[in-house]
């Protein structure tokens, strides 16, 4: 699967149809639209108080609480987008629960207020990950390839989420440079690129409320760019090799 | 003053020491130029934005009360000195540590406030800050008209666009400087004729605009003596007046006012989006509040805070002996992927030229005068030599790095195997004309075990289908000064280079929008190897140890060459390389040299 393909020119992908969030808009729209069109069923079928139109209600409820579901859990993943684009690290930790989980570069970070908090509030904070931008030009992709997909399980207590993103990811640069001292002091010193791939969010329902049971980032490309280049080349980042304490800001698990 | 700043050790005056020199205060500033008494017989009632209301009685020419937040009036002496539409005047508080220094702008009744005072603690970084070292607080406001009148809606405001400007000063104290305001934070002055050397010095700085003529400065001397120079400026008339308030090298409080003539030197190019206009100054103000956007400054910075690189705070004194031990451990030397020029270097080196191979298989002597080193060569092949001291019968297997820096001009080094204290060799070798610099460098400064040291030899190469000169050699040059180049290591890393004095150079970080914000600057050596084809050899004294020597080709805007450095990982030798782009050049050579300072030339 190859929604990151390279491709010979930047402009296949049109700005307002690659980032995350706008995705993500489309849907919940989608979804609202399909709401309001179960409810117009039951409405026809309160009327006419057949018996045994009793258990299509029924489903019709149950539809409509998994379209409600949905939309919720569509809610939740654009909350934790929302959060992580404007680096509000901490409230996406909140976003979990408490034996939340993330993947990312190789490494299960597991625990909300451990793992989790080490990699939101640690090392994304520390390279300004997360924040939405455009692919990098030549990494295009078509949305309508892998449209978001929302499956919540019949109990309607599980349900996973899956979208493209295209986000912001750096780390610190190590280094005892002075020009990396200086960089430091003035909010930066941070080597950043561009990554994309799909976010697979699977959700929980606790005490009627949605959380984030875990994410992962199944990355599909990482290019060095940042908005305003006019060409980017694919880059490797080092997987995740050591896990916590030896790394402070490791993983639990190398995956 | 011989001592250079950056190796001078200044007493820890304490806060008992500084409150008791300061009584000297009392009394106001001194001022060789005679003050105004524009202000005699006049009240003032200042209202600043987001801090203090000061309500002035000025009863004469020297004497004021100030009433701070409609608190008791206290007595106070004070100077004054007028430049075009600006008043300026300068007072401490008696038995307090904290003064105020105040530019009315008479054209639009704005005015701007410096609050001064000196207090220990530790800045926004955590660094311990000296009791010595002047604080400021900038605030602004206006001069509040009869009951009823409109306050003035504009400020004046922290700016970008001085940004690039260089000017030469000559207070009436006879003290001349060279400034370079190449940063919105920072400067960069060459202390004329207060000290024996020409280096360059780096100080946190505000900017503020006044209008399209006129600015506001200040610097503070933090990580030194921690002095501050403040003052106004009119660039028609290149003329200024000002305050410097602080302990000199002496631990001697200065307090006087001056009055300056001064003359642009010339612009450097900022680099910073046209429509960035530096209302806001976001550098440095560490990190944003928990839950916070990482990117945002906080919603109120606190009191004072600025953002000053403090090196000689974190630099770790090691001795010889641990040097050696950790180069024991660990010397790396080009280490990867030979291929793969990032893969060495990381972040400085993601631009580097494409390594040479002009020099494999070669067999040569290059002789250096004065009793300087005389090495012979046999070159194996693209990464690797052998070497020896001339006399000497066995040779030295090293790895090497060679860059084509200009046409034929080779650029290479490599360590120099079994010496204590590690050293290493960067040499440019000129396969046309027969010339040869060595750059000869060791871990270790009389002040710092893991400081490296450094020194030019020029001579000559002996080498098959050479004829080299008996007496041209490459020189030291100050061909540079003045000058500002980009250099950018790789797309995650670019810096200036302000080459600001025969012998030493600035290096100033870009933000992510390309203006100009945190600097450093240390002492340097610069040699012409070629028209437009230079050596820059930089140790960062007193902050990492570490040396940059690279030859820098004005041609072809690239620079090439090492980084040399040890320290508690051991000793390294590595490659730099980058693109560079011209910002421009001052116009400052006439300020050096030996002629200019009178010392018997």
């Amino acid at each position: 699967m190859a929604i990151f393909k390279p491709t010979s020119e930047s402009t296949n992908c049109p700005k307002q149809d690659t980032g995350r969030r706008s995705f993500i808009r489309k849907a919940g729209v989608a979804a609202s639209a399909a709401l309001a069109s179960a409810a117009a069923g039951i409405a026809g079928t309160g009327r006419d108080r057949h018996p045994a139109k009793t258990d299509e209600a029924r489903q019709l409820a149950n539809r409509i609480g998994i379209l409600e579901d949905a939309e919720a859990v569509r809610g939740l993943c654009r909350q934790h987008a929302g959060y992580l684009d404007r680096g509000r690290y901490e409230e996406a930790v909140g976003l979990f629960a408490d034996d939340g989980a993330a993947v990312y570069n190789g490494g299960l970070y597991a625990g909300r207020e451990q793992g989790v908090r080490r990699l939101y509030c640690g090392a994304f904070g520390r390279g300004r990950t997360g924040k939405s931008m455009e692919p990098a030009p030549g990494f295009g992709f078509d949305p309508a390839d892998h449209p978001e997909t929302v499956e919540v399980a019949s109990d309607r207590t599980t349900a996973v989420c899956r979208f493209p993103y295209s986000m912001r990811a750096g780390a610190p640069m190590v280094s005892d440079s002075s020009l990396v001292a200086l960089a430091r002091l003035q909010g930066e010193g941070i080597r950043q690129w561009w990554e994309g791939g799909i976010q697979e969010v699977s959700c929980v329902k606790t005490g009627g409320a949605w959380k984030i049971g875990r994410v992962e980032y199944r990355l599909l490309a990482r290019a060095d760019y940042r908005p305003g280049r006019t060409s980017a080349e694919a880059i490797d980042v080092p997987p995740c090799a050591r896990t916590f304490p030896a790394d402070p800001s490791g993983p639990d698990t190398l995956v | 003053m011989n001592e250079p700043m950056h190796r001078y050790k200044y007493t820890k005056l304490t806060k008992a020491e500084v409150d008791g020199k300061l009584r000297a205060t009392a009394s106001g500033p001194k001022c060789a130029s005679k003050l105004s008494d524009a202000l005699a017989g006049k009240s003032l009632k200042i209202v600043t934005d987001d801090g203090p209301v000061l309500s002035y009685t000025f009863k004469s020419g020297t004497k004021l009360a100030l009433s701070e937040d409609g608190k008791a009036a206290v007595d106070a002496s004070y100077g004054a000195l007028g430049l075009e539409q600006l008043i300026f005047f300068s007072h401490m508080i008696p038995n307090s540590s904290k003064g105020y220094n105040v530019y009315l702008d008479t054209e639009t009744n704005l005015a701007t406030v410096f609050e001064v005072w000196f207090s220990g603690g530790k800045d926004s970084q955590g660094q311990a800050l000296d009791d010595r070292e002047v604080q400021r607080q900038i605030y602004f406001g206006y001069v509040a008209g009869p009951s009823g009148t409109t306050p003035p809606e504009k400020r004046h405001h922290t700016t970008n666009r001085i940004e690039g400007k260089g000017m030469y000063w000559k207070q009436d104290t006879g003290i001349e400087t060279l400034e370079f305001y190449a940063s919105i934070i920072s400067t960069n002055f060459v202390e004329l004729t207060r000290h024996a050397d020409d280096l360059s010095y780096c100080s946190p700085s505000d900017y503020v605009l006044v209008n399209d003529n006129m600015f506001l400065y200040d610097r503070t001397e933090c990580e030194f003596s921690g002095i501050m120079t403040m003052y106004a400026v009119d660039l028609f008339t290149q003329t200024q007046v000002g305050m410097r308030l602080g302990f000199n090298e002496k631990d001697e409080l200065e307090y006087y006012m001056f009055r300056g003539t001064g003359k642009m030197v010339g612009h450097l190019t900022s680099l910073a989006p046209f429509d960035e206009h530096g209302l806001v100054v976001n550098l440095g103000m560490g990190p944003a509040p928990k839950g916070k956007p990482a990117a945002a400054a906080p919603a109120a910075a606190p009191k004072g805070q600025r953002t000053a690189y403090r090196p000689a705070r974190s630099f770790t004194n090691m001795t010889e002996e641990q040097v050696h031990q950790a180069a024991e451990k660990n010397t790396t030397t080009f280490t990867g992927d030979p291929n793969s020029p990032q893969q060495q270097a990381g972040m400085m080196g993601g631009n580097t030229l494409p390594y040479s191979d002009l020099l494999v298989g070669k067999k040569f002597t290059l002789r250096y005068d004065y009793e300087g080193p005389v090495y012979e060569y046999q070159v194996t092949d693209i990464y690797n030599l052998q070497w020896r001291k001339e006399g000497e019968t066995a040779w030295r297997k090293e790895t090497y790095r060679a860059f084509e820096a200009d046409e034929k001009l080779v650029f290479f080094a490599h360590m120099l195997g079994g010496s204590r204290p590690k050293a290493s060799v960067k040499i440019a070798l000129d396969l046309l004309s027969g010339l040869t610099t060595c750059i000869h460098s060791k871990m270790g400064t009389k002040y710092y075990g893991n400081e490296v040291s450094y020194r030019a030899f020029f001579g000559v190469a002996e080498m098959e289908g050479l004829e080299a000169p008996q007496y041209v050699r490459h020189e030291f040059t100050d061909e540079l000064v003045g000058r500002g180049f980009t250099r950018t290591y790789s797309d995650s890393m670019t810096s200036m280079h302000l080459y600001t004095t025969p012998h030493s150079s600035a290096w100033t970080i870009y933000t992510s929008n390309q203006t100009l914000g945190m600097q450093w600057c240390a002492p340097a050596l610069y040699v012409k190897l070629r028209d437009g084809v230079y050596i820059f050899d930089l140790v960062e004294e007193a902050c990492n140890g570490a040396e940059t020597c690279i030859i820098e080709n004005d041609k072809t805007m690239r620079a090439s060459g090492f980084g040399f450095s040890g320290g508690a990982r051991g000793v390294t030798l590595g490659v730099i390389g980058a693109i560079a782009r011209d910002l421009g050049q001052y116009d400052v050579k006439e300020y050096f040299g030996p002629k200019v300072k009178g010392r018997g030339v």
